[in-house]
């Protein structure tokens, strides 16, 4: 977690960025950037594609999360469950860890908890980067 | 000249101050490991972080294992169809050789399961006695009021049962221990004994000394 201090300074320091750029970046409904949650900065790890489909009354999803990095990649990740106001429709998940050696790609299943989720995010986060990038795991596969 | 010189060192350092507690912001991961505690410190956590105390049994494992298990059951065929089936929960083993609460992580899938709201369950071994006891006590001890006392014979029987085991392997060499959990989960027809549905959870832990 960011302490309030750092938050703070991070706030300036995005502001900052924020007034720099002559336009901000539209948010689109239904796209991949809109269901993922980023914690920190994730250098070599992103969400490639996303598959939602109602299954028996229930969401089913499918991520695939691929390693741009030649080295292993460690991620962790949860799902958040939105009923259709946007409320959480289930408690927070445990996280989840998994490893993607260099340049895999890996596809992940899941299905809601409950028929009352209409939508979902994912919360990504790696251990091995923070704000500024970091190392990682294993140079080799 | 001197004023101007004093304001830029200022700004500079300033600058260089600002950066420096940045770089001390890293995003901190949600996991639980030893180093995350001081000596003599007592903290609050995240109860659904990753757990890499150690290499053995864990919370991580038991609601992976749990979410994994009701996830999958609730996209079986028997469950979809919508009509509530009962359910009961019978042993699950622990083959492990660690000692392990398989009882918690039963216990786990069935309040998840209730919770999604497409299933029932009904009282399983352990519970039985407590339910007799209480269903005797109201009728026979003379105590209650004939009108609100619950009626014997009127127990539901359950649909579906489930069964399963936790195994491992586990393997060292040159300081490296490399554990395998795999979790197996059953629901037994009660009627006709068919194997409705099953499903695994493997997990992987590694360490090293």
């Amino acid at each position: 977690m960011i302490s309030a201090h750092c938050k703070s300074i991070l706030g300036g320091v995005l502001l900052a960025a924020v007034l720099a750029l002559p336009v901000a970046a539209p948010l689109h409904a239904d796209t991949i950037e809109s269901k993922l949650d980023r914690l920190g900065k994730l250098k070599y790890l992103k969400v490639s594609d996303l598959k939602a489909v109602s299954s028996g009354g229930l969401l089913k999803i499918q991520a695939t999360f691929e390693n741009t990095d030649n080295t292993t990649q460690r991620l962790y990740y949860r799902f958040k469950w939105l009923d259709k106001d946007g409320f959480n429709a289930w408690d927070d998940e445990a996280w989840k860890v998994t490893e993607l050696i260099g340049y895999q790609k890996q596809a992940i299943q899941t299905v809601a908890p409950t028929p009352k989720a209409t939508d979902f995010r994912i919360e990504m986060q790696s251990p091995e980067q923070g704000l500024f990038g970091g190392r990682a795991i294993d140079s080799k596969p | 000249m001197k004023t101007m010189n004093l304001m830029n060192t200022t700004i500079t350092l300033l600058i260089v101050g600002a950066l420096s507690t940045l770089a001390g912001c890293q995003t901190a991961s949600p996991n639980v490991a030893s180093s995350d505690v001081a000596s003599g410190e007592v903290k609050y956590g995240d109860a659904k972080a990753v757990e890499n105390v150690s290499n053995q049994f864990g919370s991580t494992d038991l609601q992976s294992i749990a979410e994994t298990m009701t996830r999958s059951l609730l996209q079986s065929g028997v469950i979809v169809n919508g009509n509530r089936p009962r359910l009961t929960v019978a042993e699950v083993k622990n083959k492990t050789s660690e000692y392990i609460d398989t009882g918690s992580i039963s216990k786990s899938i069935r309040s998840q399961l209730l919770k999604s709201g497409a299933v029932r369950f009904v009282a399983n071994i352990d519970e039985m006695q407590t339910q007799t006891d209480e269903l005797i006590r109201q009728n026979q001890s003379g105590l209650y009021d004939k009108k609100s006392t619950k009626k014997l014979g009127k127990m539901k029987g359950a649909d579906l049962r489930l069964e399963g085991e936790i195994t491992s392997i586990v393997k060292k060499h040159s300081g490296l221990t490399d554990v395998y959990y795999k979790f197996s989960l059953a629901m037994v027809n009660i009627e006709s004994g068919e194997l409705e549905w099953a499903d695994e959870k493997e997990i992987r832990k590694q360490s090293r000394r």
